[in-house]
């Protein structure tokens, strides 16, 4: 219950000196002027507004509740009782920030295993999680890097996505071949994603019907001023969109509650795809998602309900943010 | 009677229908909820005579004779059988349909008044004691202004010698003063301020009637909708030394008196009239020497019961005497370095039963630390990570945990480096990631505060893996800790740190 130490310090004999006057004050250095700066941000506005506060508190303050209740208890003699029902202090729970996520844990430890497994690596362009760091950037360089598809036709651009490999091939299909022969990855490994087709629509729709405010809400500083929109094919509608994982047991990336909201301009594109393999070379994409969708798809119904209500969720979130 | 020790019998008495007590107590504390929430919440007392128990047997049949008792009493000549006829009536008036039946009689109040002054002492007593029974009636009919012909023989009888008369009387008193604005206005104008003075005087060494004039004085001062004329009489009334003085609890007889008193310093120092006044007559130093021997009371693991009753009213009226004059001024009254050891005594010994108590006792310490002196008499006394390990709870105690840390940091930044040399940094990293807005909102409002002081903190922060915290927060859509956030990373983390800020 009680500490050591408070125990001490409250059962200190009469021979040490407990006077406040007699503790030495902290004394503080040169404060230099950065620290009140720097409570603002450039534009001037006051980010940071803390100030020390005493609070007065009157008879009838919200905070007093329970112990004006335990006392009129006293009062007509209802307060002791053996087992008493009082309320007892909580731990907090941990909630997770992304938008569109919102979902709370009781320790911190279930937090992180959420956060690090949904929301770690997103590519900021298709908002896509992948299990790592160097799966992030090997995506972002084939599907988000205009300069890479020029280099690629004159020289082995594509990665072996087995880390510490190395090895480089002309096409994806050599990739994947060697993945599956050197590697041993499962020739039915599903190297390729179709794209989240709803949500599209739904961004985009969203996005030019709210288009400003939620950009100026959610970001901050733009780094190339460019945000690639999903798709604007409409013919793509007809796919649910299939999502696999790259490892067995890796949650699947396109559950994530990804924030479309930050999507902001229109931009031709290549196909967005995780990093798994497709199974043909092209950029057209019609004729592209219209091939993966003979893929097998491994759709649980938890990731079909969880689709759903991620772009209900998000549906809400556009209107009432 | 209610004292603590005499309901902890009835408590135990219980046994098989003690569910039904819990259940029970459970309704009636709503019940208390909604009442505050109305401005409505109000207690009587009643006293029991000692020949009789507290919901015991009521002579059903005594109280169909009300009116037969009364006819008896109203119409008798004989002193020495009055006696016994008033007893029979106050046994008959137990019951609260007798109260209804009673009042409807043509100058029933004046007849018991008549008792009530009359030569015979006992009759006098019995007369009070029914008089008593009709303050606590459950009827809004039976109301104060009804017994208004009493109270100005009430109120004399204060300055009487005998305790039990006299505890009677007040607790009487005191079960009318909530009722209306008039019957306070008009127990004011009948002096009732100087009388309660005059009584603890008198009786000082009868905790029962010191008890007694507490309660009778918190129940007036603490009304709903107290004048502006109440408060001040009391200040100038030479009351509080009388207060101050009942402040040292007596073992033998119980916590009671001193809860009451306690309870009245509460109600006087939060109504805000004159709490320089207050100070001046000693109350900030009383309280806070008992808050601190409370607190070596908690600290040897002698906690009486009831002593959080005690505790609350203290704590609030030395949180809202801080305010009464710059720190500085008051700190003569604050020397004890062992307060601030009991204000960090307070969250860890009553978390778990009286949570709120543990949030009022850390609001008394954000009070505190508006100094630099209290400041670091609290990193002297090595009391800061205690403080720290109360952050992962709600019920609004981590939120004034931070305000109290932000507090301290705000002194500058030798403050902030031994805010993290005790563990501070750590422990923020856990309440970023906590689900209350606001706790996140005060987290980063100190977290700034200590990376702006020295660039170590914040490279120790990033050590700590403080920064995806920091980046995924930017995605939350509150936008109070997304700026925050955002702020945070762009302009306080030291260069060589890639930020990945929105895009």
């Amino acid at each position: 219950m009680l500490q050591p130490e408070l125990i001490q310090l409250l059962t200190a004999s009469d021979l040490v000196d407990l006077r406040i006057d007699a503790i030495p004050k902290l004394q503080v250095g040169f404060r230099p002027g950065c620290f009140f700066s720097s409570s603002r941000s450039q534009d001037g506005e006051a980010k940071l507004t803390f100030i020390p506060q005493q609070i007065l508190l009157n008879k009838d303050h919200e905070l007093f509740e329970d112990g004006d209740i335990h006392r009129h208890l006293y009062l007509q003699n209802l307060s002791t009782c053996p087992a008493y029902d009082s309320p007892t202090a909580r731990q907090c729970e941990f909630r997770c920030y992304i938008s569109g996520c919102s979902q709370v844990f009781s320790t911190v430890e279930d937090y992180e295993h959420h956060y690090n497994t949904l929301h770690r690596h997103v590519c900021s362009s298709c908002q896509r999680s992948l299990p790592s760091a160097r799966l992030l950037d090997i995506h972002i360089q084939e599907w988000h890097d205009s300069l890479f598809s020029i280099l690629a036709e004159r020289q082995d651009m594509y990665q072996c996505l087995v880390e510490g490999c190395g090895s480089k091939f002309r096409t994806r299909d050599q990739r994947k071949d060697h993945m599956i022969k050197i590697h041993k990855y499962p020739s039915d490994f599903m190297f390729d994603k179709v794209k989240r087709i709803k949500n599209i629509k739904i961004a985009k729709k969203n996005m030019l019907q709210k288009g400003t405010s939620m950009e100026v809400s959610m970001s901050v500083s733009e780094p190339e001023g460019v945000c690639e929109v999903l798709s604007d094919q409409p013919e793509e509608e007809e796919y649910m969109e299939i999502n696999h994982s790259l490892e067995p047991g890796i949650l699947d990336p396109a559950s994530n509650p990804i924030n479309t909201v930050e999507l902001s301009t229109d931009h031709d594109t290549a196909p967005i795809l995780s990093v798994t393999i497709q199974p043909t070379t092209n950029q057209q994409r019609p004729q592209h998602n219209r091939e993966r969708h003979s893929y097998r798809s491994v759709f649980t119904s938890n990731l079909k309900w969880h689709t759903i209500s991620y772009m209900v969720h998000n549906m809400i979130l556009m209107y009432f943010p | 009677m209610w004292r603590l020790n005499a309901v902890r019998h009835k408590a135990g008495r219980q046994g098989s229908d003690l569910e039904e007590f819990k259940f029970k107590r459970r309704e009636h504390e709503k019940e208390l909820r909604r009442a505050r929430k109305d401005s409505q919440l109000v207690s009587k007392r009643l006293l029991l005579n000692d020949d009789e128990e507290e919901d015991g047997t009521m002579d059903t049949l005594a109280s169909d004779r009300v009116l037969e008792l009364f006819n008896i009493v109203r119409h008798g000549r004989d002193l020495v059988k009055k006696e016994a006829d008033l007893r029979a009536l106050r046994k008959a008036l137990r019951s609260p349909s007798a109260h209804l039946i009673l009042i409807k009689q043509p100058n029933s109040i004046a007849i018991l008044v008549t008792n009530l002054c009359g030569p015979n002492p006992q009759c006098r007593l019995e007369a009070a004691r029914c008089l008593h029974e009709l303050s606590h009636s459950p009827h809004s009919e039976v109301d104060s202004l009804r017994l208004r012909q009493a109270t100005p023989y009430l109120i004399t009888f204060l300055s009487g010698q005998s305790p039990k008369f006299t505890e009677l009387c007040l607790y009487t008193l005191g079960n009318m003063c909530p009722d209306s604005e008039n019957v306070r206005d008009m127990l004011l104008a009948q002096g009732i301020i100087p009388a309660l003075n005059n009584c603890i005087q008198i009786h000082r060494t009868n905790l029962a009637v010191v008890e007694a004039v507490g309660f009778t004085l918190s129940q007036l001062i603490s009304a709903n909708y107290v004048t502006g004329t109440i408060i001040p009489a009391v200040l100038a009334s030479g009351l509080i030394p009388r207060l101050l003085s009942v402040l040292t609890p007596d073992s033998q007889f119980g916590l009671g008196p001193v809860i009451e008193c306690a309870w009245c310093l509460h109600y006087l120092a939060c109504s805000n009239v004159d709490n320089g006044a207050l100070v001046a007559q000693g109350t900030l130093l009383h309280c806070t020497s008992l808050l601190v021997t409370l607190g070596v009371a908690v600290a040897k693991g002698s906690i009486e019961e009831g002593i959080e009753l005690l505790i609350w009213p203290l704590l609030r009226c030395v949180g809202n005497l801080l305010l009464s004059g710059p720190l500085g001024a008051l700190q003569p009254q604050l020397n004890d370095s062992r307060l601030l050891a009991a204000l960090c005594a307070f969250p860890q010994a009553f978390l778990q039963t009286h949570p709120a108590l543990a949030r009022e006792s850390i609001w008394v310490l954000n009070n505190l630390t508006d100094s630099s002196v209290f400041c670091s008499a609290l990193f002297y006394l090595n009391l800061v990570p205690a403080l720290i390990q109360l952050l992962p709870f709600s019920h609004g105690i981590n939120i004034m945990v931070l305000r109290v840390l932000g507090n301290i940091a705000h002194q500058g930044r030798e403050y902030c480096l031994h805010l993290a040399q005790a563990g501070l940094l750590p422990a923020l990293c856990a309440t970023l990631k906590m689900a209350d807005t606001e706790v996140v909102t005060f987290s980063l409002e100190v977290l700034g505060q200590l990376m702006a002081s020295d660039p170590q903190l914040a490279e120790e922060f990033v050590r700590q893996s403080g920064l995806p915290v920091l980046e995924a927060i930017q995605y939350s859509n509150q936008e109070t800790i997304r700026l925050r956030a955002t702020h945070l990373l762009e302009h306080h983390l030291p260069p060589h740190c890639t930020v990945r800020t929105l895009p």
